[in-house]
């Protein structure tokens, strides 16, 4: 056995594959064991045997995953979960969008199996990288302390940024706006400066697919609209938990924000414009400026065949009043989806050992890039795609989704190097820009209720949250005055049991991540 | 043996009125009834049975889920094992602000589209009634059931895109004489006129057809003597067709009625934002964001068994004093 493994490490170093002899050592059992799954996600609502990735694992591992998943018929994973959980009989393994949340409330009545010490004894690469990040053990852990699942692990830091319009700005002989004064003039500019050249005053200055980027501005004032990748959601200053919304830097960012709306530098549409406005207001040469997502925002760059001198790209954030840049908003380091083992599961020990195949170097490179040989080689240590998917034209995340790869209902450490391969010239250089000035600022990763929390939590907080965002869009059409009503709201809030809430989480987030 | 329980039960039935030698007899002939009955007619009972499965299934079984409105409902422990809470989750609900406004946004909502939509059928079906020309006729019907095919995303895409301040056809047009444009979609005044709007455009149409029918189920007769007797064809719609569609109307109404806590919140879902929550926030929206998204069935369940006594309590009240009234009635 110790030899067989000398053997695969001195091959696999030489990127020589001989697979049956080379990856003997992942083999979990000598027999080919069956175990089931329920594998839920919108873009696949079913485990499929055939997927390319997973007989690779079944030929590597010996483990055959048997499909058992429930409501296959709805793309809603939380109603499938929900549906399996119902049943009352649960499969060997349990993967699914939104795991975290199912896991750590059913988890400790039994419902998953807590996964501490099967870590601990039998899966060596899962406890080298928990080892490695305590942050993230802590953030995956429910109220008793356990772990419950495995989850998907994106890599890679960057996710939105500010990008306006280089070439409106040149011919307005306008500079990079560097602070928020500069924004505003530049914003002006475009309403009044007719960069489009159409004698119309058409243009919009500022525009967001989603209505919250608006809010997202708030952190030029200082004030914090998320803090995490999830909108509205709490956010971690100094240790203690806060919510952005009720925050004086929030207040002035509105109050602001209200004014640049009067004055039309914000798009009068933001509310309703919705998922196409990006698409809409590029290719009809209207938008100025927006905050959005690196790689699809870049990719727009194609319509300078369309539109003279087109250059859409990112800049950096620009400084807030009181002097600092931000970008508060990047990829989350955990995802709350993954897998789980039921509590039924007859073969623990095994699952666990599968588990920790997707961690080991070479199940990491199955999971990410798809099968060697076929999907990708190694050059230089590295797994590089080739032409079988980087030569169709096709966007490369959904040919991996086909092939069983990337999927998010399987817990999974992501390799950046994936999508790096892929990425337009104009993302990359944005990354760049955004990794030299570190503008990225520590995110909230959650925490785990125990039972009491909970119901305060459930009690409260969907209230407090509608209540919130309707005085939010008030204020910024102007139906409301943000001076005026702040100390009314802030009242409000306190009646409606934001503190309440805010204690709970506090102290679960003592209890999980240690004050 | 066999007419033994039969017997008992027949005794029952009639209790303290005959011995039981003179009841065992009529019941027994109205088994054999009843098996020459099922022998002769099996047909229509296998039509029927689907419905009633169906009900079965579907409605009945259900029921025995509400009892988690009750209950700190797990899905885990499942129905049975949840532990019992009393009313806590209706007091969690009526100490609820929005809750409230959700009740009351219910009931304007469904009481403006009761008085603006439901006559609009019945005017359409009168004046398709009228026109005499058959295909132009079948051309107008069709247009107007048109939109009762179109799934209620892309109505609100529709909706979106007509009441649009840059390039929708409302603005476009207020615009022609002066008017500055107006953010329709997020001003809470504007919520219910377009909601009720859209609806009755989507559905108005559709609904007339059952008043078609109903016209075209009026006796010839009664129109040739009224020409005859030289009635104007105003006349004879406001003394023949209106008065002979009467108990169709108030069946209809009655329906409504009972649907009116029952707003299509798709709708609603698809069109409110939280600038219009104010008037735009009903019931099931509401069961929707607090229950469903944060997975709180239990709560959910108990505003909606709300919903269903305060339906149920309408559809009775209507019923009765629609039998008092007019002497026509669903029961």
């Amino acid at each position: 056995m110790r030899h067989l493994t000398l053997a695969s490490a001195l091959l696999t170093s030489m990127a020589v594959t001989t697979p049956a002899i080379a990856d003997s050592h992942l083999m979990i059992v000598d027999d080919p064991l069956e175990l089931t799954v329920h594998m839920h996600h919108k873009r696949y609502p079913a485990y499929d045997e055939d997927w390319p990735v997973e007989q690779e694992a079944r030929r590597l591992t010996n483990i055959h995953l048997k499909n058992a998943t429930v409501g296959s018929n709805t793309d809603n994973s939380g109603e499938a979960i929900n549906l399996l959980l119902a049943s009352g009989k649960l499969p060997d393994i349990i993967g699914t969008s939104r795991i975290k949340d199912v896991v750590n409330q059913y988890g400790p009545q039994g419902a998953f199996m807590p996964l501490n010490d099967l870590i601990e004894e039998h899966a060596p690469h899962l406890k080298a990288f928990f080892e490695k990040r305590p942050d993230i053990k802590a953030a995956i852990s429910a109220a008793d302390g356990n772990m419950y699942y495995i989850p998907y692990l994106p890599d890679g830091k960057y996710g939105r940024a500010y990008f306006i319009r280089y070439d409106w700005l040149d011919q307005l002989g306008l500079d990079l706006p560097q602070n928020v004064d500069e924004v505003k003039a530049v914003l002006e500019a475009f309403r009044d400066g007719d960069p489009n050249g159409n004698g119309l005053k058409d243009e919009v200055p500022y525009f967001a697919r989603q209505w919250e980027e608006l809010i997202r501005l708030v952190t030029l004032w200082d004030g914090r609209s998320s803090g995490s990748d999830t909108y509205h959601d709490f956010y971690v200053d100094s240790g203690q938990i806060k919510h952005p919304y009720a925050g004086e830097g929030y207040r002035e960012g509105v109050k602001n924000l209200a004014e640049w709306y009067a004055e039309g530098l914000i798009d009068p549409e933001v509310f309703t414009r919705g998922s196409s406005a990006r698409e809409y207001l590029l290719s009809e040469n209207l938008g100025g400026m927006t905050h959005d997502w690196f790689a699809s925002t870049s990719g727009y760059n194609r319509l300078s065949s369309e539109i003279d001198s087109f250059v859409f790209k990112a800049f950096a954030p620009p400084a807030s009043i009181s002097g600092k840049r931000i970008e508060e908003h990047r990829r989350i380091p955990i995802k709350p989806d993954g897998w789980a083992i039921g509590g039924t599961n007859k073969h623990p020990v095994e699952t666990i050992k599968y588990f920790d195949f997707w961690f080991s170097p070479e199940g990491r490179n199955i999971v990410n890039f798809g099968v060697e040989g076929v999907h990708w080689t190694m050059e230089d240590g590295k797994a590089i795609f080739t032409d079988a998917i980087l030569g169709t034209g096709r966007p490369v995340n959904s040919q991996l989704y086909e092939l069983g790869a990337q999927l998010h209902a399987r817990g999974y450490f992501q390799d950046y190097g994936y999508e790096i391969q892929w990425s337009n010239e104009f993302a990359l250089e944005g990354i760049a820009l955004y990794d030299e000035g570190e503008y990225l600022i520590d995110q909230f990763l959650g925490v785990a209720f125990n039972e009491d929390e909970q119901a305060v939590y459930d009690k409260y907080w969907p209230s407090i949250r509608t209540y919130m965002l309707e005085r939010q869009q008030a204020w910024i059409l102007g139906t409301g005055d943000v001076e005026a009503d702040w100390d009314a709201y802030m009242g409000d809030l306190d009646k409606m049991g934001l503190n309440d809430v805010l204690a709970e989480m506090q102290s679960a987030y003592d209890r999980q991540y240690g004050s | 043996m066999t007419d033994l329980p039969a017997s008992s039960a027949g005794s029952a039935n009639s209790a303290g009125e005959q011995a039981d030698g003179a009841s065992a007899r009529p019941m027994q002939e109205r088994l054999v009834w009843l098996a020459d009955h099922f022998k002769r007619e099996w047909q229509i009972y296998v039509m029927l049975a689907p419905m009633i499965i169906w009900f079965l299934l579907f409605l009945y079984k259900p029921m025995y889920g509400l009892q988690i409105a009750f209950k700190d409902y797990s899905i885990f422990r499942g129905i049975v094992e949840s532990p019992w809470v009393g009313l806590e989750h209706f007091e969690t609900l009526f100490n609820n602000s929005q809750f409230l406004r959700a009740v009351k946004n219910t009931v304007i909502i469904s009481a403006l589209s009761l008085i603006f939509g439901f006559p609009v059928p019945i005017f359409l079906a009168l004046m398709f009634n009228e026109i005499l020309h058959a295909l132009y006729r079948r051309t107008c019907q069709t247009i107007v059931y048109l939109p009762h095919f179109i799934s209620t995303v892309i109505i609100a895409g529709i909706v979106i895109t007509a009441f649009s301040p840059s390039a929708g056809i409302v603005n476009t047009i207020i615009g022609w004489i002066g008017i500055e444009p107006v953010y329709f979609l997020i001003k809470p005044e504007w919520f219910r006129p377009i909601f009720i709007g859209s609806g009755i455009w989507q559905e108005a149409g559709f609904s007339s057809i059952i008043f078609l029918a109903a016209i075209a189920g009026v006796n010839p007769s009664l129109y040739e003597s009224a020409v005859v007797d030289g009635a104007s064809r105003w006349q004879m719609m406001w003394k023949i067709t209106i008065p002979s569609i009467m108990p169709t109307i108030i069946i209809m109404l009655i329906i409504r009625i009972g649907n009116l806590m029952e707003v299509g919140f798709e709708l609603i879902i698809l069109l409110y934002q939280p600038a219009t929550y104010q008037t735009a926030d009903v019931i099931n929206t509401f069961i929707y964001r607090q229950g469903l998204q944060s997975g709180q069935y239990d709560l959910a369940a108990a505003a909606g068994l709300f919903n269903a006594v305060v339906a149920f309590v309408l559809v009775m009240a209507a019923n009765s004093v629609s039998k008092r009234v007019s002497r026509t009635s669903l029961w």
